[in-house]
């Protein structure tokens, strides 16, 4: 950095003068760095205030008793020997894989048909996009207005064709639930998938069926595989957002709460075991966070970054 | 030497259709929300014949809390992408042109809000809020999103800048600009049209948000997410609430259009943004 400087005051070599410009630019250089750094003050500020000490403070609250305000690790403790939460856990867990694997499985064909097929993109991407804009609660609406019991459209059509006796209770049970996650599953992968299906060059696959692959061959050992970035960010992104949902647990709840998102918010707001409940929302988190970075991990394996979130 | 292709033709013919009802199932299977909410909505009922009557009654009957919590959503979330820009902006100038020692870290702080789930983020900002007087009111429902937008809009913008060659400011800077006019006169008109688009985004991010807000909003302070969800909680799904849906939809579909026609619809295949939850 300094040499430029140098060059400049080459003329008279008396060291006096190359010390004085070199103290200048040095100053000059710090005086920007600081005017950098300052503008990033704001963003930093605000982030920490409003997420990062919150954080903290959760930490630090999951890890006293309620009571005496002590350090211990008993709501750690007490929450993982629950039986019910760990069920409830594993449930929320299960439904969340399942979920995800349903959700890739259903949208992989659509997307690369959409990568590959710009007319069809154009009419189907306005259907996938402006479900995804749309609070998840609406979704949930519409899955009442489908599915419901007796005033659901679903069942009104089935009975009417006589392929169903008497409605079908399924809305506000588990597959409610999973039916709903699965909709938006579909909706994410299906977006993301496209993007990164977009990415993978054609022309790979049309040299895998020159060889003689059949084209479903050439999806199944070339594209896939290209692919599988993708793939894996889109699974983190579903399976997260399953784990941590809120409205459609409670909007399609039935008598047994299958998700671990309800027993944290009873917890905290009707039971008053606000640490405990603290310390079940780091568990959560940790699984979720878990499961991102071990997408994460096995991308920069993989050494490219596909699949933007 | 190939085969000839008649022999082949049962399989694709079969290939063909299979495929092709696939795809009708899926894009039937992607509408029915959006058209069973809007066909509910103009029926006035919460049983969804065809044909039926059209009717405003739902329309008509939506009460005045709902439309305050519409607009104090709109609101909020406007006000929030405004600051989340104005902020993220020049940190994200600073962290790309300024090479800053730990530039990496202070960027992935910045992401915290949008990577640490929703729901955990707003147990947390319960409890620092409930002393600050701040949950249950316009200022904490909105702080929480200018740290949701910030997230989006530094990696937006992070992104714009990175896609920007270095060489305009330069030359701005050896015809006697300063980094800050260069800034101004070069590279923010730019980068004016991303961050137009990111902001769009970034606000129908706010308007949809749901489990951050959750815990930290109340009886005066709701966003229409959450009026819609305690209402079919309290009282089950009633009509004038599938109409507020309906709307909520409307607002979505003049989204894509904005977005569609000013990038073209391509530009929306794997987007940046996604409902979490």
């Amino acid at each position: 950095m300094t040499d430029m400087i140098d060059t400049h005051s080459s003329g008279r070599s008396a060291p006096d003068v190359q010390d004085h410009g070199r103290r200048v630019s040095r100053r000059r250089l710090r005086r920007e760095k600081l005017f950098y750094r300052l503008l990033t003050l704001p963003a930093l500020t605000i982030v920490g205030l409003v997420a990062i000490v919150p954080l903290l403070l959760l930490l630090v609250g999951s890890l006293r008793e309620q009571r005496s305000g002590l350090f211990t690790l008993d709501n750690y403790v007490n929450t993982l020997s629950n039986g019910f939460f760990m069920r409830t856990l594993a449930t929320t867990i299960v439904m969340a894989g399942g979920v995800t694997a349903i959700s890739i499985l259903m949208a992989l064909p659509l997307a690369y048909l959409l990568a590959r097929r710009t007319l069809l993109r154009n009419i189907v991407m306005p259907i996938i996009t402006v479900p995804r804009m749309l609070p998840f609660v609406v979704i949930g609406y519409a899955m009442i207005l489908l599915l419901a019991p007796m005033t659901g459209v679903a069942n009104k059509v089935l009975m009417g064709l006589g392929i169903l006796q008497q409605p079908a209770f399924i809305l506000f049970d588990w597959p409610g639930q999973a039916i709903a996650f699965a909709y938006n599953g579909i909706v994410v992968a299906t977006a993301v998938l496209t993007g990164v299906l977009m990415s993978v060059d054609p022309q790979l696959e049309d040299a895998a069926v020159s060889m003689g692959a059949s084209k479903v061959r050439a999806f199944f050992a070339v594209t896939v595989p290209l692919a599988t970035p993708g793939i894996i960010a889109a699974s983190a992104l579903i399976f997260t957002s399953v784990v941590t949902a809120y409205a459609i647990p409670v909007m399609l709840n039935g008598r047994v709460p299958y998700m671990v998102s309800l027993l944290i918010s009873a917890n905290l707001l009707t039971l008053q075991q606000q640490n405990l409940a603290y310390a079940q929302a780091i568990i959560v988190s940790v699984l979720a966070l878990g499961v991102t970075t071990i997408g994460q991990v096995v991308l920069s394996r993989y050494g490219q970054r596909g699949g933007d979130k | 030497m190939s085969a000839p292709r008649w022999r082949l033709a049962p399989g694709l013919i079969f290939g063909r259709a299979a495929l092709a009802i696939y795809l009708v199932i899926m894009v039937l299977w992607l509408t029915f929300p959006v058209v069973l909410v809007l066909l509910a909505s103009f029926q006035g009922t919460l049983e969804v014949s065809w044909p039926a009557p059209v009717s405003f009654d739902a329309y008509k009957t939506i009460p005045p809390s709902y439309w305050e919590a519409f607009w104090f959503t709109i609101r909020a979330a406007l006000l929030a992408t405004g600051i989340a820009l104005l902020v993220a902006i020049p940190a994200a100038w600073a962290m790309v042109r300024g090479r800053l020692a730990g530039r990496r870290v202070m960027s992935n702080l910045v992401l915290i809000p949008d990577v640490v789930p929703q729901l955990i983020l707003g147990i947390a900002l319960l409890t620092v809020f409930i002393p600050l007087r701040l949950s249950n009111s316009f200022a904490g429902v909105m702080l929480a999103l200018v740290a949701l937008s910030l997230s989006t809009g530094l990696r937006f913008t992070e992104a714009l800048l990175e896609g920007l060659p270095d060489e305009y400011e330069q030359a701005a800077q050896s015809l006697g600009a300063d980094k800050l006019t260069a800034f101004r006169l070069v590279v923010l008109p730019l980068i004016a049209p991303g961050v137009a688009i990111a902001a769009l985004f970034i606000f129908m991010q706010n308007l949809i948000t749901f489990e951050l807000l959750f815990f930290i909003s109340g009886p005066s302070a709701t966003p229409i997410a959450i009026r819609l969800f305690s209402d079919i909680i309290d009282r089950g799904i009633v009509p004038y609430a599938v109409a507020m849906a309906g709307i909520l939809v409307y607002v979505a579909i003049a989204f894509y259009t904005l977005v569609a026609v000013s990038l073209g619809p391509k530009y929306m295949a794997g987007s940046v943004m996604s409902r979490k939850g």
